[in-house]
């Protein structure tokens, strides 16, 4: 039997790990070679990988609710600029921001429970800074304050080994104290004058059918898709969350890999918390704790694995989207209170059951 | 000659300065001693077996071999030169590639992606040349290692059999590697033509100047292959012999009974 590497001479024969057809076809003669069935070729090996199908069900979703709102604009204010504007395109993006952040840290896996208190402390910083020396600075040091949090978190547990999903949740208690120390109990609200034209313009300026909020979300998409999806970087995330044992076997650290993830989440929720009390103008220590589930739920439904390794940026957008909307729906379609929070958890689990049978069909 | 480790340690193979010198490696974990002062010297181009039983230490030992795993104490050569931090990037850089006996790869992962991970072929912004990454990878699977059934560069490691995918892990291994192969237990998931075809490819790599290690369980693939035999017994190294001084009896004797073993078959009385 001859063998041969690729520096041989072409003569021989590959290392056979099986006995060979005499017509067996090679490797490299099936692929693709036309634009045509190359992206075909991509679009089969995008099944199971947590974006394209829950974004084709987001898209049914978002077509019936237009079809409805079309039939009966009245009963069923769905297109309508106040809408469209004033509810998800000021809402989705924050969640959506958040969800990536959220995401890329599962999908290193890691967990991190301290999200809504971080959000907190950061609009709080926000908002203090920018009374003192305006919002370009606020800006830098909500998202400054925002990696600090995250590192110290992701620093206790990469250091110590406890799983973070306890560690950051003590870490979320300690941070809304942190967040009530540095601002006194009552709400942080902007000095007159504060939140100028050009900062409201930036970050939550109403412009008919869309609000700032949305070119945020395909600003930090597209930089975070390219980061997760196309850069060693994010290659390495997906390693170390796979597999931690095969990463350090081929020089990866999984350690700093992880706190990366870390980091990364502080830049998110530094930008969400930003875009949040551009919006609101205040902020009260211990009323955005629901974020941290909403935000893993919404990487979760997008298709991202509890055990780390799996996800996308598209999925943890289109998860957060899928959310809000099933949400607005809801409360248009004129829901109770009650029946919102009962449909959302359940559209929530079956998003997440469907995505887990087609990670199944993943090749 | 053949010699028991005591004695003065056995002449590699290879000609002029070993390519591998380890002294005294000794490794614990806590208050368990997995290796005891092992010392042993891997040639160019020499094809290397090391043999036990399970929990002799051989794992360990090609652990710290590929620098994925620190020594407690010891000495860790390269071509005459100590290595004072031996770590995965410093073996890498050497060009020592390890077949992991769990594969090693990342199930969630494209088979392109697993091959290049860490080693990513990038622009100089660290933005992945995928394209270029795919067709190597197609590259490799075609011309390093044949096996059917796998469709694309671009399948996720969790879809391929066992086989497929300790294909895969063989074809990084072959394709990054430089002067030294590790396999340990490479041929568990493969066919016994496999199996064959792989150790002859070792055989080979001699040819390249590519030194290799074989841990197996299986002493007749050891045996047919390697130019030296170490034995590994509780930690400690009980057999050092070129292939022409011992028998597959012998380094029998060896893996099951010890150095015991060893001495009862020089005297020329069968197993206990």
């Amino acid at each position: 039997m001859t063998i041969s590497t690729p520096e041989g001479t072409g003569q021989s024969a590959p290392l056979a790990l099986e006995e060979q057809a005499p017509t067996r076809r090679r490797l490299a003669d099936s692929q693709p070679t036309t634009t045509a069935a190359r992206l075909k070729d991509s679009l089969y090996y995008l099944r199971g990988r947590g974006a394209l199908e829950i974004s084709a069900v987001y898209l049914a979703i978002l077509l019936g609710f237009i079809i409805t709102a079309l039939v009966n604009p009245a009963g069923f204010a769905f297109v309508n600029s106040n809408n469209l504007s004033g509810v998800l395109s000021q809402n989705i993006p924050v969640l959506a921001i958040l969800a990536i952040g959220a995401g890329v840290l599962m999908i290193a896996g890691e967990f991190d429970m301290s999200i809504g208190a971080t959000i907190a402390l950061c609009g709080v910083v926000f908002i203090r800074t920018a009374n003192s020396a305006g919002w370009p600075v606020a800006f830098v040091a909500t998202v400054a304050v925002g990696i600090a949090v995250m590192l110290i978190n992701g620093a206790i547990v990469v250091s110590t080994k406890i799983p973070s999903f306890i560690a950051t949740l003590g870490m979320s208690f300690f941070w809304t104290g942190v967040s009530i120390y540095v601002n006194g109990s009552t709400p942080a609200t902007f000095f007159p004058g504060v939140r100028t034209d050009t900062m409201v313009n930036l970050m939550a300026g109403n412009y008919g059918y869309f609000r700032s909020q949305l070119v945020w979300l395909v600003l930090v998409g597209v930089a975070s898709w390219f980061f997760l999806h196309r850069h060693r970087a994010g290659n390495k995330l997906y390693a170390v969350g796979g597999n931690a044992a095969a990463a350090a076997a081929v020089s990866i650290k999984p350690k700093a890999v992880r706190l990366q993830a870390f980091a990364f989440l502080g830049l998110m929720v530094g930008i969400a918390s930003s875009l949040y009390v551009a919006r609101t103008s205040g902020m009260q220590p211990g009323t955005t704790e629901s974020y941290t589930l909403l935000a893993i739920a919404a990487a979760v439904v997008g298709g991202c694995s509890l055990t780390g390794g799996r996800g996308s940026v598209t999925g943890m957008v289109v998860g957060s989207a899928l959310i809000l909307t099933i949400e607005n729906g809801l409360v248009l379609g004129n829901a109770p209170g009650f029946y919102v929070q009962l449909f959302l958890g359940v559209a929530i689990v079956i998003a997440a059951v469907f995505n887990k049978f087609m990670e199944g069909k993943a090749t | 000659m053949s010699t028991l480790t005591n004695e003065v340690p056995t002449q590699s193979a290879g000609v002029g300065q070993p390519l591998l010198s380890l002294e005294g490696i000794t490794k614990n974990y806590g208050p368990n001693t997995v290796l005891k002062d092992v010392s042993f010297e891997i040639g160019k181009g020499e094809v290397v077996g090391l043999l036990g039983d399970n929990g002799a230490g051989k794992s360990t030992l090609v652990k710290i071999m590929s620098g994925v795993v620190p020594m407690s104490s010891g000495r860790y050569l390269w071509e005459g030169e100590e290595v004072n931090r031996v770590t995965r990037p410093e073996t890498e850089r050497r060009g020592v590639e390890t077949i992991f006996q769990d594969s090693a790869l990342v199930p969630t992962m494209s088979i392109t992606r697993n091959i290049f991970a860490g080693r990513e072929i990038t622009n100089r912004f660290g933005f992945m040349k995928l394209r270029e990454m795919d067709a190597i990878t197609t590259e490799i699977l075609d011309s390093v290692v044949s096996i059917e059934g796998i469709r694309s560069a671009k399948q996720l490691v969790s879809s391929l059999s066992g086989g497929q995918a300790q294909a895969v892990a063989i074809a990084r291994a072959v394709h990054f590697k430089r002067s030294l192969l590790i396999l340990d237990e490479p041929t568990s998931a493969l066919a016994v033509r496999a199996t064959e075809a792989l150790l002859n490819y070792l055989v080979q790599l001699k040819g390249e100047g590519v030194s290799s290690v074989l841990v197996t369980h299986n002493l007749h693939h050891a045996y047919k292959v390697c130019d030296r035999h170490i034995v590994m017994n509780h930690g400690r190294k009980i057999l050092d012999t070129p292939r022409e001084d011992t028998s597959v009896e012998e380094l029998t004797a060896a893996v099951v009974e010890g150095a015991e073993g060893v001495k009862r078959f020089r005297q020329g009385k069968p197993l206990a």
